[in-house]
Protein backbone atom coordinates (compact mmCIF):
# COMPACT_ATOMS: atom_id res chain seq x y z
CA UNK A 1 0.00 0.00 0.00
CA UNK A 2 3.29 1.98 0.39
CA UNK A 3 2.46 3.17 3.75
CA UNK A 4 6.31 2.30 4.31
CA UNK A 5 7.27 5.47 2.12
CA UNK A 6 4.85 7.68 3.31
CA UNK A 7 6.13 7.16 6.73
CA UNK A 8 9.34 7.72 5.62
CA UNK A 9 8.61 10.99 4.18
CA UNK A 10 6.89 12.43 7.20
CA UNK A 11 9.20 10.69 9.62
CA UNK A 12 12.88 11.25 8.11
CA UNK A 13 14.84 9.69 9.26
CA UNK A 14 13.64 6.55 9.76
CA UNK A 15 11.17 5.96 12.25
CA UNK A 16 12.39 5.81 15.89
CA UNK A 17 11.61 6.35 19.43
CA UNK A 18 10.15 3.75 21.94
CA UNK A 19 8.53 0.34 20.27
CA UNK A 20 5.22 -0.36 21.20
CA UNK A 21 4.96 -3.35 23.63
CA UNK A 22 1.94 -5.05 21.95
CA UNK A 23 -1.31 -4.71 19.32
CA UNK A 24 -2.26 -1.03 19.02
CA UNK A 25 -5.22 0.21 18.24
CA UNK A 26 -7.32 3.81 18.40
CA UNK A 27 -10.12 4.34 20.62
CA UNK A 28 -13.05 7.25 19.57
CA UNK A 29 -14.73 8.49 22.52
CA UNK A 30 -18.17 10.30 21.17
CA UNK A 31 -19.80 13.27 23.47
CA UNK A 32 -22.90 11.39 23.29
CA UNK A 33 -25.17 14.51 24.89
CA UNK A 34 -25.09 16.02 21.34
CA UNK A 35 -26.87 13.68 20.05
CA UNK A 36 -25.83 13.64 16.88
CA UNK A 37 -26.73 11.87 13.76
CA UNK A 38 -25.28 8.76 12.44
CA UNK A 39 -23.42 10.45 9.36
CA UNK A 40 -22.47 13.25 11.75
CA UNK A 41 -20.80 10.74 13.94
CA UNK A 42 -18.50 9.15 11.26
CA UNK A 43 -17.24 12.24 10.01
CA UNK A 44 -16.43 13.67 12.96
CA UNK A 45 -14.47 10.10 14.14
CA UNK A 46 -13.31 10.92 10.80
CA UNK A 47 -12.01 13.93 11.61
CA UNK A 48 -10.62 12.73 14.55
CA UNK A 49 -8.60 9.55 13.23
CA UNK A 50 -6.98 11.60 10.41
CA UNK A 51 -5.96 14.32 13.01
CA UNK A 52 -4.16 11.43 15.32
CA UNK A 53 -2.80 9.88 12.36
CA UNK A 54 -0.81 12.90 11.44
CA UNK A 55 0.06 14.03 15.03
CA UNK A 56 1.15 10.14 15.97
CA UNK A 57 3.70 10.34 12.55
CA UNK A 58 5.50 13.32 14.39
CA UNK A 59 5.31 11.77 17.95
CA UNK A 60 5.29 8.48 18.06
CA UNK A 61 6.37 7.28 14.71
CA UNK A 62 6.87 3.70 16.01
CA UNK A 63 3.37 3.25 17.34
CA UNK A 64 1.98 4.32 14.30
CA UNK A 65 3.64 1.91 11.71
CA UNK A 66 2.31 -0.66 13.97
CA UNK A 67 -1.21 0.07 14.20
CA UNK A 68 -0.79 0.80 10.55
CA UNK A 69 1.21 -2.58 9.63
CA UNK A 70 -1.73 -4.38 11.92
CA UNK A 71 -5.04 -3.10 9.97
CA UNK A 72 -5.38 0.49 11.87
CA UNK A 73 -7.66 -1.09 14.31
CA UNK A 74 -10.82 1.14 15.46
CA UNK A 75 -13.11 1.17 18.48
CA UNK A 76 -15.74 3.81 19.13
CA UNK A 77 -17.28 3.99 22.85
CA UNK A 78 -19.70 6.75 24.35
CA UNK A 79 -18.70 9.21 26.52
CA UNK A 80 -21.67 11.27 28.44
CA UNK A 81 -20.62 14.57 27.81
CA UNK A 82 -17.73 17.19 27.36
CA UNK A 83 -16.63 17.22 30.75
CA UNK A 84 -16.27 13.47 30.68
CA UNK A 85 -14.26 13.64 27.63
CA UNK A 86 -11.55 15.58 29.07
CA UNK A 87 -11.54 13.93 32.07
CA UNK A 88 -10.80 10.85 29.94
CA UNK A 89 -8.04 13.54 28.22
CA UNK A 90 -6.31 14.11 31.43
CA UNK A 91 -5.98 10.46 32.45
CA UNK A 92 -4.92 9.20 28.92
CA UNK A 93 -2.11 11.92 28.94
CA UNK A 94 -0.71 11.03 31.80
CA UNK A 95 -0.71 7.37 30.26
CA UNK A 96 1.46 8.54 27.78
CA UNK A 97 -1.54 8.25 25.31
CA UNK A 98 -1.47 10.87 22.71
CA UNK A 99 -4.93 12.92 22.70
CA UNK A 100 -6.76 14.02 19.52
CA UNK A 101 -10.11 16.56 20.70
CA UNK A 102 -12.51 17.49 17.37
CA UNK A 103 -14.23 20.12 17.69
CA UNK A 104 -17.23 20.92 15.31
CA UNK A 105 -17.00 23.39 12.50
CA UNK A 106 -20.76 23.77 13.46
CA UNK A 107 -21.61 23.95 9.72
CA UNK A 108 -24.30 21.39 10.83
CA UNK A 109 -26.53 19.72 13.51
CA UNK A 110 -25.21 21.40 16.20
CA UNK A 111 -23.40 24.79 18.08
CA UNK A 112 -20.26 25.97 16.44
CA UNK A 113 -17.33 24.87 18.56
CA UNK A 114 -18.78 21.66 20.05
CA UNK A 115 -16.18 19.06 21.45
CA UNK A 116 -17.58 15.80 19.74
CA UNK A 117 -15.03 13.18 19.89
CA UNK A 118 -11.86 12.49 21.58
CA UNK A 119 -9.25 10.64 19.50
CA UNK A 120 -7.21 8.51 21.90
CA UNK A 121 -3.71 6.51 20.41
CA UNK A 122 -3.06 4.69 18.59
CA UNK A 123 -1.71 3.04 22.00
CA UNK A 124 -1.19 -0.57 23.24
CA UNK A 125 -4.36 -2.13 23.58
CA UNK A 126 -4.24 -2.66 27.23
CA UNK A 127 -3.29 0.09 28.33
CA UNK A 128 -5.76 1.80 26.18
CA UNK A 129 -8.45 -0.49 28.09
CA UNK A 130 -7.27 0.87 31.70
CA UNK A 131 -8.76 4.15 30.85
CA UNK A 132 -11.61 3.18 27.91
CA UNK A 133 -12.29 -0.14 28.66
CA UNK A 134 -15.80 0.08 30.90
CA UNK A 135 -16.99 2.82 28.36
CA UNK A 136 -20.17 1.13 26.23
CA UNK A 137 -19.53 0.22 22.89
CA UNK A 138 -21.13 2.99 20.14
CA UNK B 1 -8.47 33.13 -2.76
CA UNK B 2 -9.30 29.74 -4.22
CA UNK B 3 -13.50 29.87 -5.08
CA UNK B 4 -15.38 27.21 -2.44
CA UNK B 5 -15.97 24.91 -5.71
CA UNK B 6 -11.97 24.68 -5.75
CA UNK B 7 -11.64 23.47 -1.92
CA UNK B 8 -10.40 20.45 -1.23
CA UNK B 9 -12.75 17.96 0.74
CA UNK B 10 -13.39 14.29 0.92
CA UNK B 11 -16.63 12.17 0.72
CA UNK B 12 -17.40 8.78 2.62
CA UNK B 13 -19.96 6.68 0.74
CA UNK B 14 -21.53 4.32 2.88
CA UNK B 15 -23.64 1.46 2.78
CA UNK B 16 -27.08 2.08 3.96
CA UNK B 17 -28.74 -1.34 3.42
CA UNK B 18 -25.92 -2.96 5.43
CA UNK B 19 -27.62 -1.44 8.29
CA UNK B 20 -24.43 -0.95 10.34
CA UNK B 21 -24.75 0.60 14.09
CA UNK B 22 -23.51 4.13 14.46
CA UNK B 23 -19.95 3.16 15.56
CA UNK B 24 -19.46 0.54 12.87
CA UNK B 25 -20.12 3.07 10.61
CA UNK B 26 -18.27 5.96 12.01
CA UNK B 27 -14.85 3.25 12.96
CA UNK B 28 -15.45 1.93 8.68
CA UNK B 29 -15.38 5.82 7.45
CA UNK B 30 -12.58 6.09 9.28
CA UNK B 31 -10.61 3.79 7.75
CA UNK B 32 -11.63 5.55 4.34
CA UNK B 33 -10.20 9.04 5.41
CA UNK B 34 -6.54 7.79 6.92
CA UNK B 35 -6.23 5.64 4.17
CA UNK B 36 -7.29 7.88 1.53
CA UNK B 37 -5.21 10.87 3.48
CA UNK B 38 -2.16 8.91 3.57
CA UNK B 39 -2.70 7.94 -0.23
CA UNK B 40 -3.20 11.68 -1.44
CA UNK B 41 0.07 12.62 0.53
CA UNK B 42 2.13 10.77 -1.52
CA UNK B 43 0.48 11.65 -5.10
CA UNK B 44 -0.99 15.21 -4.12
CA UNK B 45 1.02 16.45 -0.82
CA UNK B 46 0.07 20.10 -1.90
CA UNK B 47 -3.58 19.65 -1.74
CA UNK B 48 -3.42 17.65 1.54
CA UNK B 49 -2.00 20.41 2.98
CA UNK B 50 -4.18 22.78 2.08
CA UNK B 51 -6.88 20.53 2.82
CA UNK B 52 -6.01 19.81 6.65
CA UNK B 53 -5.82 23.77 7.12
CA UNK B 54 -8.97 24.38 5.56
CA UNK B 55 -10.36 21.94 7.90
CA UNK B 56 -10.32 18.79 6.71
CA UNK B 57 -13.59 18.74 5.09
CA UNK B 58 -15.38 15.29 5.26
CA UNK B 59 -19.05 14.62 4.51
CA UNK B 60 -20.70 11.15 4.78
CA UNK B 61 -23.21 10.00 2.26
CA UNK B 62 -25.38 7.18 1.95
CA UNK B 63 -25.57 4.83 -0.64
CA UNK B 64 -28.59 2.42 -1.22
CA UNK B 65 -26.30 -0.72 -2.84
CA UNK B 66 -23.64 -2.39 -3.71
CA UNK B 67 -23.48 -1.66 -7.41
CA UNK B 68 -23.70 2.41 -7.00
CA UNK B 69 -20.32 2.12 -4.88
CA UNK B 70 -18.95 0.13 -7.82
CA UNK B 71 -19.97 2.94 -10.67
CA UNK B 72 -18.66 5.79 -8.40
CA UNK B 73 -15.27 4.00 -7.98
CA UNK B 74 -14.71 3.44 -11.87
CA UNK B 75 -16.35 7.19 -12.55
CA UNK B 76 -13.48 8.82 -9.72
CA UNK B 77 -10.85 6.56 -11.12
CA UNK B 78 -11.43 7.51 -14.41
CA UNK B 79 -11.50 11.19 -13.25
CA UNK B 80 -8.23 10.41 -11.43
CA UNK B 81 -9.50 11.42 -8.12
CA UNK B 82 -7.91 9.96 -4.52
CA UNK B 83 -10.26 6.43 -4.03
CA UNK B 84 -9.85 4.14 -1.26
CA UNK B 85 -12.49 0.95 -0.83
CA UNK B 86 -12.86 -0.47 2.63
CA UNK B 87 -13.78 -3.95 3.11
CA UNK B 88 -15.01 -5.52 6.29
CA UNK B 89 -12.52 -7.52 8.21
CA UNK B 90 -15.93 -9.51 9.47
CA UNK B 91 -14.72 -9.33 13.14
CA UNK B 92 -18.32 -7.82 13.74
CA UNK B 93 -22.11 -7.10 12.32
CA UNK B 94 -20.60 -8.31 8.92
CA UNK B 95 -18.98 -11.41 6.83
CA UNK B 96 -15.23 -10.49 6.26
CA UNK B 97 -14.52 -9.00 3.23
CA UNK B 98 -17.91 -6.83 2.64
CA UNK B 99 -17.70 -3.58 1.21
CA UNK B 100 -18.68 -0.92 3.58
CA UNK B 101 -17.55 2.44 2.54
CA UNK B 102 -15.89 4.03 -0.67
CA UNK B 103 -13.82 7.11 0.33
CA UNK B 104 -13.21 9.73 -2.45
CA UNK B 105 -10.68 12.80 -2.02
CA UNK B 106 -9.14 15.17 -1.04
CA UNK B 107 -9.89 16.35 -4.19
CA UNK B 108 -11.30 19.36 -5.38
CA UNK B 109 -14.92 19.56 -4.05
CA UNK B 110 -16.15 20.43 -7.50
CA UNK B 111 -14.63 17.12 -8.96
CA UNK B 112 -16.44 15.52 -5.92
CA UNK B 113 -20.02 16.90 -6.34
CA UNK B 114 -19.80 15.84 -10.34
CA UNK B 115 -19.84 12.56 -9.52
CA UNK B 116 -21.80 12.40 -6.01
CA UNK B 117 -24.80 14.83 -6.26
CA UNK B 118 -27.28 12.39 -6.47
CA UNK B 119 -26.73 10.83 -3.08
CA UNK B 120 -27.87 12.16 0.00
CA UNK B 121 -26.21 12.52 3.54
CA UNK B 122 -25.89 9.54 5.55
Amino acid sequence: MGFRSFLHRITAPHPSGPSPNGNCKMVFVVNHNLKMGKGKIAAQVGHGAVLATMKAGEKKPMYLEKWLASGQKKVCVKGTDAAHLLDLQTSAERGGILTTLVHDAGHTQIPSGSLTVLALGPHVDDILDEITGELKLL
Amino acid sequence: MPSTVEEPSMVLIARKDLKMSAGKLAVQCSHAAVTCTLSARKSHPRLVERWMNAGARKICLSSDDLETIQRLIGQAQAAGLVTTLVKDAGHTELPPGTVTVLGIGPSPRRSIDALVSDLKPY
